[in-house]
């Protein structure tokens, strides 16, 4: 695997970037593999385990085994570490959602027979490419959060689940695990060879590899989760939430990996470490703060794309100026995906938009998603961007909800006719119509692909309306009508 | 697409003497992966991808056996295998180069890429070339977007693409060296 500098230059990025970040020790997740502003990505090679323990690793683990199961949990509570595959759901609070164990009089708990860890790794989304770097790089990081999170919820069997596209990726962490295995990471001895625990090292984890087919949609937990057992990728009805019942009918947990990979340091550097980088809500009340890192992979029109670490709250223009050196050709900025295509976009006048959990609410996307930004140079055409998405959507309907197969379908045709000169001006009602059934969170549909559809369709046709409407022909059709004598 | 429906009133099935489920896919099978899973049936991703990666494609044969082995109904078998992209299950050519076409390709010349690969091997896309070396396909996003355009010769990706560097990747191929993408390996 060799990593293709595209359009790199050599010039070393201001110091403006992350001081904080320096100043807490730098990154958290790509502290092994060298990314911009750190280092040069010219230096990246897969982190074996010797040298994986050799630079630190395997410490989180080691500091979560003398702690409580409980402990664990609550340390990660404490962090507020929102979940990194789109959603921001708070990782420690989705781990307390599993059946509680009861205590005898002795203290013990009682057995918690199987629960299931489900790792996503099926990313799929245009736009998103971030998790592939850990898995590249550093898999011994993910591996670590792995059996932290196990040990944390008393979990017996790890799957990660990886989209069938990501050949290398796969190989990359089969042999990690065999690496994992051969040190006594996992294996029947217990965690780190049956390290001492408070429950008497006991505790023995078993990790797997699950290769997907090539189905966006696997990468819906509960889609994930029919994957895992064999079946067509068809969304479950919730509830039952997985954490009751999930993968063959027992309790699991789903967590993306770049969100175990976070554990490792949160554990070994404490929750107060990762409230300190990042922000909290600006929008007050009850809202959840964006705390700690983020891994950001910009792409499209940008001189150095590629993935970044950054605290989260770093405003779109900073992550595009300095650390993508700018826009290609130096022209001006159009618009950005947020993250992942399914959350919007971002128009031209938003590009000081602030990465963090509340972008939806405050610049009218979905929300934050991957963090993964495409951007738009001012000579794109928004309305192929549009037609580009609604053909993704309509190839990735898993067909099981008739308005998101049927609706993703309609979409397509109407962006295609719009695109070739050939739709009216009530066509553009028609598709804000359709895709506003489709669904618009709560939805009409099981799963959130309609929900993601219709958000990145109604974004584009609201703030670059415009264009669209230079490419109708009006509505009102002249007829001519013969009344008299020729 | 799942949902449509197949004229399977008509369908016949080829038959060869020779197994495709060979005695070592079931061994690795009843070794490494049954014994991760609660049921026979998580084991068919495992057991397709095996079938997808030796014969570069399902035949409804091997369906019919991995059903067979894994006590699985054959209609089981065909659900799960027709609903993934990756499963093939019409023959394709000895080498299959998919063309990204999601939201960040497309907007860094994913076309000229794709014309690229018709002009050089005289097909179009869905198509496989007279001498069944090379099918073309083009697809939705391969997750390397910061590297755009991108495309999968067999299971190695291609990143940066551009026009000759495509092209350059089959004539390597037809020239001897692409030994090591056959089916993948």
């Amino acid at each position: 695997m060799q990593f293709a500098p595209n359009g790199l230059t050599t010039s070393t990025p201001s110091g403006k970037v992350n001081p904080n970040l320096a100043a807490l020790g730098g990154p958290a997740l790509t502290k092994r593999i060298p990314c911009w502003p750190y280092a040069d990505p010219a230096g990246r090679h897969v982190v074996s385990y010797d040298e994986y323990v050799r630079t630190g690793g395997y410490q989180g683990l080691r500091k979560a085994l003398s702690m409580k199961p409980d402990a664990v949990t609550e340390e990660v509570k404490k962090s507020v570490l929102r979940g990194r595959g789109g959603a921001g759901f708070p990782c420690g609070l989705k781990w307390t959602f599993l059946p509680k164990l009861a205590v005898d009089e002795q203290g013990n708990e009682q057995d918690p027979g199987q629960r299931y860890l489900a790792i996503n790794a099926d990313e799929s989304e245009p736009g998103t490419f971030k998790d592939r770097l850990l898995m590249d790089f550093d898999p011994h990081l993910v591996l670590e959060g792995i059996a932290i999170a196990c040990y944390a919820c008393r979990i017996k069997t790890a799957f990660i689940f990886i989209r069938g596209e990501y050949h290398h990726q796969a190989h990359v962490l089969e042999e990690a695990i065999k690496e994992a295995y051969a040190n006594g990471v996992f294996g029947p001895k217990g965690l780190l060879g049956g390290a001492a625990t408070g429950r008497g090292g006991t505790f023995a984890v078993d990790c797997h590899v699950h290769r997907g087919a090539g189905a966006y949609i696997c990468g819906e937990e509960t889609a994930l989760l029919e994957g895992l057992e064999g079946k067509r990728g068809w969304p479950r009805i919730k509830p039952p939430f997985p954490a009751i019942k999930g993968l063959f009918g027992k309790p699991t947990i789903i967590n993306n990996v770049e969100t175990v990979a976070h554990l490792p340091s949160i554990i070994e550097q404490g929750a107060e470490w990762f409230t300190k980088q990042g922000v909290v809500s600006s929008l007050g009340g009850n809202n959840q703060p964006s705390h700690g890192t983020k891994l950001m992979g910009v792409s499209g029109h940008v001189n150095r794309p590629g993935v970044f670490e950054c605290e989260l709250g770093i405003p779109l223009r900073t992550l595009v100026e300095e650390l993508c050196g700018g826009i290609r050709g130096g022209r001006k900025f159009k618009g950005a995906i947020a993250g992942g295509i399914s959350m919007g976009v971002l128009g031209p006048d938003q590009y000081d938009a602030p990465m963090d959990f509340d972008i939806g609410r405050k610049f009218g996307v979905l929300g934050l998603g991957t963090a993964c930004p495409t951007v738009f140079d001012d000579q794109t055409d928004m309305v192929s961007v549009a037609r580009n998405i609604t053909r993704f959507f309509k190839h990735e309907s898993c067909g099981q909800c008739t308005p998101c197969r049927e609706g993703s379908g309609w979409l397509y045709q109407i962006m295609c006719r719009i695109e070739q000169g050939e739709a009216r001006t009530k066509d553009l009602d028609l598709a804000l119509e359709i895709a506003t059934s489709m669904g618009s969170m709560p939805g009409t549909t099981i799963c959130g692909l309609a929900d993601g559809n219709n958000w990145a369709v109604r974004t584009i046709m609201q703030k670059y309306r415009s264009e669209f409407e230079a490419k109708v022909k009006p509505t009102f059709v002249p007829v001519k009508v013969s009344v008299g004598a020729r | 697409m799942a949902w449509i429906t197949k004229p399977s009133a008509t369908t016949k099935v080829e038959k060869r003497p020779e197994p495709y489920l060979t005695a070592s896919m079931k061994d690795e099978l009843t070794r490494t992966y049954l014994p991760r899973y609660e049921t026979k049936h998580a084991a068919l991703l495992p057991a397709l991808h095996m079938i997808q990666h030796e014969y570069g494609w399902v035949p409804q044969q091997a369906m019919l056996e991995v059903a067979e082995f894994l006590s699985l109904p054959p209609s089981e078998v065909i659900d799960t295998a027709s609903f993934y992209e990756e499963y093939w299950l019409k023959p394709k050519g000895k080498h299959l180069i998919s063309v990204c076409r999601s939201i960040a390709c497309e907007f860094c010349g994913h076309e000229a890429i794709t014309q690229a690969v018709k002009d050089r091997l005289g097909i179009d896309v869905g198509e496989t070339t007279d001498d069944g070396m090379f099918t073309l396909i083009e697809l939705e996003c391969l997750g390397s977007c910061g590297t755009a355009p991108v495309a999968l010769m067999n299971e190695e990706l291609l990143e940066c693409l551009t026009p000759q560097a495509v092209v350059k990747a089959i004539d390597e191929i037809y020239a001897g060296g692409g030994k090591k993408h056959s089916h993948g390996h």
